[in-house]
Order: C-alpha cells, then structure tokens, then sequence
C-alpha cells in the first residue's frame, strides 16, 4: 500500500516543510527588529499572497481575466462565504458563455 | 477592537475552568472563520487526489503526503513532478523552494509569538499554510493579541479537510477529471483577495505589493513555474526595504 521510494520521498517533503514553517520563528523569536526589517515584515504577507495568485491577472483567456475582475470588485466589499461563490460562478459561468 | 480579552470580568474564580472555556470560544471563533475558507480548499484537494492517483500514488500514500506536508503548492508541484519510483532530490528542492515563503510568514507572526512558551509553538506552527496564517495574522493585528485557540479553531478544520478530501479525490480520481475546468480554481484568488483587503492599510504601505504581483506576473509570462512566487515575493520585500530607508532622512513631504 506503501512503496519505499514514496514513503522516503513524502518524509522528505514533511521535513522541510515543517522547517520552513519553523524557522522564521526560531531565528526571530529572540530579536527586535529595526524600522526596514519591520517595514519588510509589514509588507511579507501580502508579498507573499499576490504573488502566489499573479498567474490569474496574466491569463490568456479573456473569460478568467473577466472573472478575476468580477471577483476582485467582489473582495472590495463583500465577506469571504459570498466572494468564495461569487468567483467560482463567475469564472464557470464566463468560460460556458466566451469559452 | 475588541480588547476584552484582559477584562476582569471574572471574579475571583480564574481558574483553568474559566482559561478552558474562553479557549472553546476561541476555538468556536476560529472554526466559524475557517469554515468558508475550508469549504473553498476541497475542490483543490480532490483535484490534487484525482492527479496524485493518475500519476500512481495509492489510497493511502496520498492522504499521508498532504497530512505530513500540508502545503498544497508544493504538493501540486511534485505531483506534477512525479515519477515511479518519484526522484526524491527534486522533489524535495522545489517543495523547500515553494515553501521558503514560510520563513517570511512565521517570522511575520512571531512578534504575536513572543507570550507563548516554544514546546506550545513549535507543534503550532505544524498547521501553519498560507490561510491560516493569514487569518491569524489579521486577526491578532486586529485584536492586539494572538490567540491560540482562535489559530487552532482556524487550522484544524483545513488541515482535516485537506487530507481528506485529497484521500477522497485519489479514491474517486478519473471521474472528476474536469473540476478545474467548472471555475473552482477561482476559489483561490477569491480566498487571497479578501485576505488582502483585511491587510490594507494604505496605499503606500501596499506598494510592494503592486510591485510582486508586477515581478511574478511578468515570470510567469515569461517562464511559468514555481520560483516566479520567490521572486515576486522578494522583488516586494526588496522594495519594502528600499522604501523605509527612503523615507527617514527626508522632512515629511508628499509620499508618493
């Protein structure tokens, strides 16, 4: 059910998975920052969110660009269970009507 | 703005009862938040279920890589990158360079860290992805302190998702094929682009961001994988730097 290359391939993964998760807290926890490191820290997480996203701005298709408008309009002001659908409908509904 | 978390609102009788039950409403809290969040994770992972089984993985192997590892980026990744019997050293290469933006995450957190003992954090940070710690993030920002119970309410539910709707897609795997192609891969940029409206501060303070998204687009333009998350995220983080260096010797003036 388990082959070995997969298990050690998985555990290898885990690991450094997990360290990655622990080691900006590790290095860190001890320190103050000054106002560049903190103003890089303030910036990290929406770095790090757009970036993982930016693929969806450049699409090829005119549907999901449409799509990702709609759903970005839709974040404004709307709360995440009514932007999640939105955007899901939005995206399936443009592809059926522009393909 | 809620800071009634210090509130001596309990007499005499703090004791771990009353420390127990405020967990549960933290917990409850956090578990009410995720819910969306979670139901937005499922379609990926049976996505990524439906992919690990096409590419040999069984029943079994599946739902202990995404138990064990709990990072879908990297897992999508090396799905794609799967061979049989899988190239370990790869594989395990681009999983720490998809991942590495944890570092950032857990050393943005870790201000909010500072009241918690290490044995009860470092078991914590297991279930740190980018949901949960986003909305941790947000969360403790808003409420001035970082809660434990709240994370854990967040964490657990996407955690248990993830593996079993990942365990779910390997067992059902051929007849979904076609998932992505209805709009559930919108679900993600939905999920990102409301967290990112809870971070905004300003529009000088999300200039980095403009500047990622600007970085990680072109790559992806021009060379789509995953190190244009990497270098989008770094050319923000550089601008960020750039930026706050910038602006102390200079008399308050426009920032623009």
């Amino acid at each position: 059910m388990i082959s070995l290359p997969v298990l050690a391939t998985i555990l290898a993964m885990a690991a450094v998975t997990y360290l990655t998760r622990i080691g900006g807290y590790l290095v860190l926890r001890n320190r103050t920052l000054g106002p560049r490191a903190t103003a890089v820290m303030e910036a990290a997480p929406g770095c790090v969110l757009i970036a993982v996203i930016a693929p969806h701005f450049v699409s090829p298709r005119p549907a999901d660009l449409l799509a990702l408008a709609i759903t970005f309009v839709a974040a404004l002001r709307l709360p995440m269970l009514a932007v999640v659908p939105i955007g899901i409908v939005a995206a399936g509904g443009l592809r059926w009507l522009l393909g | 703005m809620t800071i009634e978390t210090c509130a001596p609102a309990a007499m005499p009788g703090d004791g771990p009862s009353e420390l127990r039950s405020e967990s549960r409403v933290e917990f409850w809290r956090g578990l009410v938040a995720s819910l969306p969040v979670t139901a937005g994770f499922t379609p990926f992972a049976l996505v990524l279920g439906a992919q690990a089984a096409q590419k040999g993985l069984s029943v079994a192997e599946t739902p202990l890589m995404t138990g064990l590892n709990f990072a879908g980026g990297s897992e999508f990744a090396a799905i794609g990158l799967w061979t049989s019997p899988p190239h370990l050293l790869l594989i395990t290469a681009v999983t720490l360079m998809i991942n590495s933006r944890h570092l950032l995450m857990g050393a943005a957190l870790t201000p909010f860290l500072k009241g918690l003992p290490k044995r009860r954090v470092l078991p914590a940070l297991f279930l740190m992805c980018d949901e949960s710690w986003a909305m941790a993030l947000a969360d403790a920002k808003a409420r001035g302190t970082f809660s434990l119970a709240h994370y854990l309410g967040v964490a657990l539910p996407m955690w248990l998702a993830w593996i079993a709707f990942t365990a779910l897609g390997a067992m059902v795997g051929p007849v979904l094929g076609n998932v992505e192609t209805l709009g559930f891969d919108m679900a993600f940029p939905a999920i990102f682009l409301v967290l990112l409206r809870g971070m905004w501060k300003s529009f000088s303070a999300a200039r980095p961001w403009l500047v990622s998204l600007t970085v990680a687009a072109c790559g992806h333009l021009l060379a789509p994988g995953a190190w244009t998350v990497a270098a989008g995220a770094l050319a923000g983080l550089l601008s960020a730097w750039l930026w706050a260096g910038g602006e102390q010797p200079e008399e308050e003036g426009a920032a623009a």
